[in-house]
Order: structure tokens, then C-alpha cells, then sequence
């Protein structure tokens, strides 16, 4: 009897917890900011030109495939540099089966997944038991040994060029822009929540201790490989994820260029540096800004003096310096540097309220000092944790 | 039967070049603990600094060389000073910052030259016979400079002061640094070697073949997977794995199917990290 009604009393304030968890007012600031971004991304349309609706569409698949990179890369610290495997594993897979079976996209999205999961297993199970840089190095080999089987079976593969544009989901045209945005907004918004809620579980945090020391995490009594694998395994599920519907969409196409090549694999990273490793968040809002970022660039007319060509032209070597300035100046990338930024102006804006109360009660001629004296200890209390999530 | 000769004296001399290239990369790794995975991208700069040197001065191979060595050389200097020694405790960002410096200098080239290929002048012109295969004098000039610089890179690394404390480094830099050894200077050094090898290495490349913006990517993954195999940060390993790797790819492009070019030593060093994870004459080292 004592037993039922304690069950019932922890289940009553189990989900008491849970709506107020669910309340956005009992959010700290930077939730309330992250909810703030995607309401203003789930209007968005309603301004946009249907190309502008397409580009931002992009944006959402490049900010998938950074935080493809960042559930693996960014939290367990094991450096994948062929990213671009997982996403042409799910658009292959998906476009081939389309193509040679007429499946609908929808079977064979899933079944891309299913495809870029296998391949995670064979590159994860070998090397991430492994420590040191060999995980670095067949991630690095793995898109190029995939890119020469494109070539040597081309008949098939399509070569170096890839394959014809499979058919749309849903029956998209190129002119649905607005239903493209919200199929690949909500592709984000899923994926942002799964990521979140695995990297915020206690499974997140043994990522995270694995990037500091695995030692650490085997003398708790948890095998890190373990959740190396299972991390890589997630990351290639949601890379295979985007990739297949990224190829099955207007904004994609199933080539080496836009899924596989070197360059597409460092612009992951590079999207991921300038957000923010380790967080997800970050590497999303990174990726979105490095697709925008090209999109101003392109519209832009400045000639690039000792070359000669357009600002466009060298876009890659412009996100190169970003991010290595980004690198030396916000080693933390741009989100964590907006939150310890945000702290302190809050802390300073507190110290301010509080010397108003009580410049009232004391002489004016204490104030100068005391005023500096609050914002150190404002600093102090609220700036200097600027790691926490 | 002269067919198997002519590609047995190939992949000797083309061996010979990998490990030049795979020498540097390795004393980077062993001294340092970190990957320079612009390796490769200064193997173009050295066949494109050959290349342009040739052509602003008219000038022969020596002028090629010597440009190729001034200018990787001080792009490792530079590289180092300015990028590596910040983040130097910190192996993942700067395998990081050397791929994104590596994409940034290729497609510099890809933008400046475009995707055609230049030839740069060969060390000696002409055309031997031995026992019925023909081979270029050039690749016996490769052979041979390769041979010079392996044999003088080994004697300095274990005959000279600064080679003990270049091992010195590489064993302990705490250590080093105790009995005064400025470890600073020594990664420097590496880095500005490194870069050289990599340098006479590019433009060798160029003599042999053509240069191009994305020359430098086949060697890096090469020597990146011989030092794998050779066993991280040593010299000795980085040779052997050179042999392995350069035999098995001279081999498989001619005999096989020329298509499979760069395949198969890459999944012949998978294969051997299954096998044997620390290399053939790696010692364990973990980097994070």
C-alpha cells in the first residue's frame, strides 16, 4: 500500500518536473535564445524569396552534416576526417535503389541510413579501439578508397562526376521552395533534438570524459571503446540521414563533389571550428553561417588584389583564415565566447542595478570604487564558466 | 620477364622518394607528437617554388632545387612559428589547423593555375637500358638524391649533437629540457627539415611526373600510411614502410589495373593495422 502510493507520488512529481522542464520560462537565458532562433527559423519563409528559402535549406543540411561531426569528432575527440563517407553512404544508397528499383524515397532514405550505419561499423570497429592517429588516418583514406571504386566501376557509380539526380521527395519540384525549407527545417529540428538529448544523457558526458583522458573513463569501469563506436554509429545514422534526403531534395544532388571530396569534408570542420566543437549547437549554427557566409560572399563584387579573381572564387581560402582566426582568438568557437559574453554583460548590467540601490543609502563620493569592486565579483561569479553547458 | 625487371628498378627509385617524403613527416610526429597533415600541401610548394624559379630565371635544375628548398623551408618555419607553437600541447586542433592550411595552399594553386598540369625541367635528361628495360637517367638522379638525403638525415639524427637532441626531444621533452636542451628550437628545426624534404621531394615528384594543384595529396596519404606502418616517429620504420608501400603501389598500377592507383596500398595498411596496430617498429604512443 505505502509502496503504490510512493510509486504514484514519484510518477505525480516525475511529471510535474517534466512539463515545468517543458516550460520555457524556467530556461536559462541561452535555451530561451536557442528557442528564440528557431521560432524566428520556423517564420522565416514568410520574408524569404523562394531562392533565399533554398539557400537557408542548404544551410540546414550543412548544419546537419557539422553536427554529424561534431556527435563523434567534438565530443569523443576522435578526429574524423572523411566525414563525407556517411553522407554519400545514405545518398548512394538512397539514389541507387531509387534508380535501379524505383523505390520511393521514403523506403530508401531509411534504408541509406541502414547502409551509412554498416559502413560506421566496419571504419569504427577496427580503429576506434585502436588510440592514437589511426582513426584520423582511415577516416582520411576511406573517402578516397570510396571515390576510386566511383571511378573504377563508373558504369555503374557514376564516376567522378556521380550519378543523375534520382527523383524528389514527395515529388518535389525545384519551385517548392517553401515546402523544401520546412522539410529540411524539420530534418534539423528532429536531429538537433536526438543529438541533444544523447550528448545532455550520461552517455554525453562519457563522450566528453573520453576527450580528456580514456584512461579516466576505463578506471571507472567503462569501456570506452564502447562508446566510441556507439558515437561514431550515431554520427554516421544522422550523416547517412542527411544525405539521403539531402540527394532525394532540391537543394542536393548525389555527386563526389557536394557529398565526398576533400574539400567537403573540411568544411564540415570547418563549420564545426567556428560554431563551437563539442557542443552541437554550435557546430549547427557554424554550418549555417559558413553557407551563408558564401552566399553573401558570392554576391559580393570585390576582386581579390594580387589574384585577380573574385571574393567568391577563393571562398574556401577566406573560411580557412576565419576559422584559424576564429581558432586563435575564440579557441571556444563563436557560441561558447556569445555565452560567457552574455554572462558577463548581465553580471554587469546586475552590478549596475545593485550600485543604484545603493548609491541611494551611501556618500557619492564611495561610488567609483565600489562600482569596479562589483563587476570584478560579477566576473568572477558569472563569467568564469564559460564551459558549462 | 623484362617487364617485371623494369618495374622492380620503378618501385626502388619511386620508393626511395617516399621515404624522403615520409622521413619528415615522422621526425615532425616523433619530436613534436603532432601530424602535419600539410605535409603535402609543401610538396607542391616546393614543385611550384622549382617550377617558377625556372621560369623567372631561366634557370636549370640547381636553381629549381635550391629555390625549392629556400622557399619549403621557410613556409615549415613560418608554419611552425606562427600556427603549431601556439596550440603545440593540443595534437587535434593542429591536425586540424595543417588539413585546413593544407585545403586553404591547394586551392590557392587550384584558383592561380587551374586544374592543368605543368612539367618542371628533369634532374639528367635521357634514357638508359639495363638487361632489356629502359630506364630514365632522372629516376636514377631521384634514386640517388633520395639516397644522399635518407643516408644524410640518419647520420645527423644519430651521429651528430643535435641529433641526440633531437631523440633527446622525442623521448622526454621534459627530460631534454633538464639537461638544456631548448626544445623549442628543436621542433623548429623538424619543422623547417621536414618541410625541406618535402620541398626537393615535390619537385623530384614534378621532374618524374607533372606538378599539379593536387600533386602534394597522394604522397601525404602514401607517407602517412608508411609511417603508420613503419611505426610512428621512426626513421628506420618510416624506410621499410616506404619499400612496402612503394612496391605495393608500383606493382598493383602496372601489373594489375592502372585505375587502382593510391588503392591498394591504402587497404594493405588497413589491413596491417588490424594485424599489428603500433607499426613494425612503432612504439606505442598515444596522441588523443
Amino acid at each position: 500500500m505505502t509502496d503504490r502510493t510512493n510509486t504514484e507520488r514519484v510518477r505525480s512529481i516525475d511529471r510535474t518536473t517534466f512539463f515545468e522542464w517543458l516550460d520555457p520560462r524556467t530556461k536559462p537565458a541561452r535555451h530561451k535564445f536557442g528557442l528564440i532562433g528557431l521560432g524566428f527559423l520556423a517564420v522565416l519563409p514568410t520574408v524569404l524569396t523562394p531562392l533565399q528559402a533554398l539557400t537557408v535549406a542548404s544551410a540546414f543540411f550543412m548544419a546537419l552534416f557539422a553536427m554529424s561531426w561534431d556527435a563523434v569528432s567534438g565530443y569523443t575527440g576522435q578526429i574524423s576526417l572523411g566525414h563525407g563517407v556517411f553522407f554519400t553512404a545514405g545518398g548512394y544508397t538512397s539514389t541507387l535503389l531509387n534508380l535501379e528499383f524505383g523505390l520511393d524515397p521514403l523506403l530508401t532514405i531509411p534504408l541509406g541510413v541502414v547502409v551509412a550505419v554498416l559502413a560506421g561499423l566496419l571504419i569504427g570497429i577496427p580503429t576506434l579501439r585502436l588510440r592514437g592517429p589511426y582513426f584520423a588516418l582511415v577516416t582520411l583514406i576511406a573517402p578516397l578508397i570510396l571515390l576510386r571504386i566511383f571511378v573504377v566501376y563508373s558504369d555503374i557509380l557514376g564516376g567522378a562526376t556521380g550519378l543523375p539526380r534520382p527523383d524528389q521527395l514527395f515529388g518535389l519540384q525545384a519551385g517548392d521552395a517553401i515546402v523544401t525549407y520546412y522539410v529540411a527545417f524539420g530534418l534539423f529540428v528532429v536531429v538537433l533534438i536526438v543529438l541533444l538529448a544523447v550528448t545532455r544523457s550520461d552517455a554525453g558526458a562519457v563522450f566528453t570524459a573520453i576527450r580528456q583522458s580514456e584512461d579516466a573513463v576505463s578506471s571507472a569501469g567503462l569501456n570506452p571503446a564502447k562508446f566510441k563506436i556507439f558515437a561514431f554509429t550515431l554520427s554516421a545514422a544522422v550523416g547517412g540521414l542527411a544525405g539521403a534526403a539531402f540527394v532525394h531534395l532540391p537543394v542536393g544532388s548525389p555527386t563526389p563533389s557536394s557529398l565526398l571530396t576533400l574539400f567537403v569534408n573540411v568544411e564540415i570542420i570547418i563549420a564545426a571550428m567556428i560554431g563551437g566543437v563539442g557542443t552541437i549547437v554550435g557546430a549547427a549554427i557554424g554550418g549555417m553561417i559558413l553557407v551563408l557566409l558564401r552566399e553573401f560572399l558570392s554576391n559580393l563584387a570585390v576582386t581579390v588584389p594580387v589574384l585577380g579573381v573574385s571574393l567568391a572564387e577563393v571562398d574556401t581560402i577566406v573560411f580557412a583564415i576565419v576559422t584559424i582566426g576564429i581558432v586563435y582568438y575564440y579557441p571556444d568557437g563563436l557560441l561558447r565566447s556569445t555565452i560567457t559574453l552574455g554572462r558577463r554583460i548581465r553580471a554587469w548590467g546586475a552590478s549596475k542595478s545593485n550600485d543604484r540601490s545603493r548609491l541611494s543609502r551611501r556618500q557619492p563620493r564611495e561610488t567609483a570604487a565600489t562600482s569596479e569592486e562589483t563587476v570584478n565579483e560579477g566576473n568572477q561569479k558569472h563569467g568564469g564558466n564559460g564551459n558549462e553547458r | 620477364m623484362v617487364n617485371g625487371l623494369a618495374i622492380a628498378i620503378q618501385a626502388a627509385m619511386l620508393s626511395a622518394l617516399y621515404a624522403v617524403v615520409s622521413i619528415g613527416f615522422t621526425l615532425i610526429f616523433g619530436v613534436g607528437g603532432v601530424l602535419n597533415l600539410a605535409h603535402g600541401a609543401t610538396i607542391t610548394i616546393g614543385a611550384f617554388a622549382g617550377f617558377y624559379a625556372v621560369s623567372a630565371f631561366d634557370g636549370g635544375v640547381f636553381v629549381a632545387v635550391t629555390a625549392a628548398v629556400l622557399v619549403s623551408g621557410a613556409f615549415g618555419g613560418v608554419l611552425y612559428l606562427g600556427l603549431i607553437r601556439p596550440f603545440r600541447d593540443d595534437p587535434t586542433i593542429i591536425m586540424i589547423l595543417t588539413l585546413i592550411v593544407a585545403i586553404a595552399i591547394e586551392y590557392l594553386f587550384l584558383v592561380v593555375e587551374g586544374t592543368s598540369a605543368y612539367t618542371v625541367p628533369q634532374l639528367v635528361a635521357g634514357t638508359t637500358t639495363v638487361m632489356g628495360a629502359s630506364v630514365p637517367y632522372n629516376l636514377v638522379a631521384i634514386f640517388v638524391a633520395s639516397w644522399l638525403i635518407i643516408g644524410a638525415v640518419f647520420y645527423w639524427v644519430n651521429r651528430t649533437d643535435t641529433g641526440r637532441a633531437i631523440i633527446a626531444t622525442s623521448m622526454d621533452s621534459k627530460g631534454a629540457f633538464l639537461v638544456g636542451i631548448d626544445s623549442d628550437r628543436i621542433n623548429l628545426l623538424m619543422w623547417v627539415v621536414a618541410s625541406i624534404l618535402a620541398g626537393i621531394a615535390g619537385y623530384f615528384f614534378g621532374s618524374y611526373l607533372t606538378i599539379g594543384w593536387s600533386m602534394g595529396r597522394t604522397p601525404l596519404i602514401l607517407s602517412f600510411a608508411i609511417v603508420i606502418l613503419g611505426g610512428l616517429g621512426s626513421v628506420r620504420g618510416s624506410v621499410i614502410g616506404a619499400y612496402l608501400i612503394g612496391s605495393i603501389e608500383v606493382v598493383t598500377t602496372n601489373v594489375i589495373n592502372p585505375q587502382l592507383q593510391g588503392l591498394a596500398p591504402l587497404v594493405a595498411v588497413i589491413v596491417i593495422l588490424l594485424v599489428r596496430p603500433s607499426g613494425l617498429y612503432g612504439k606505442e604512443i598515444d596522441i588523443g
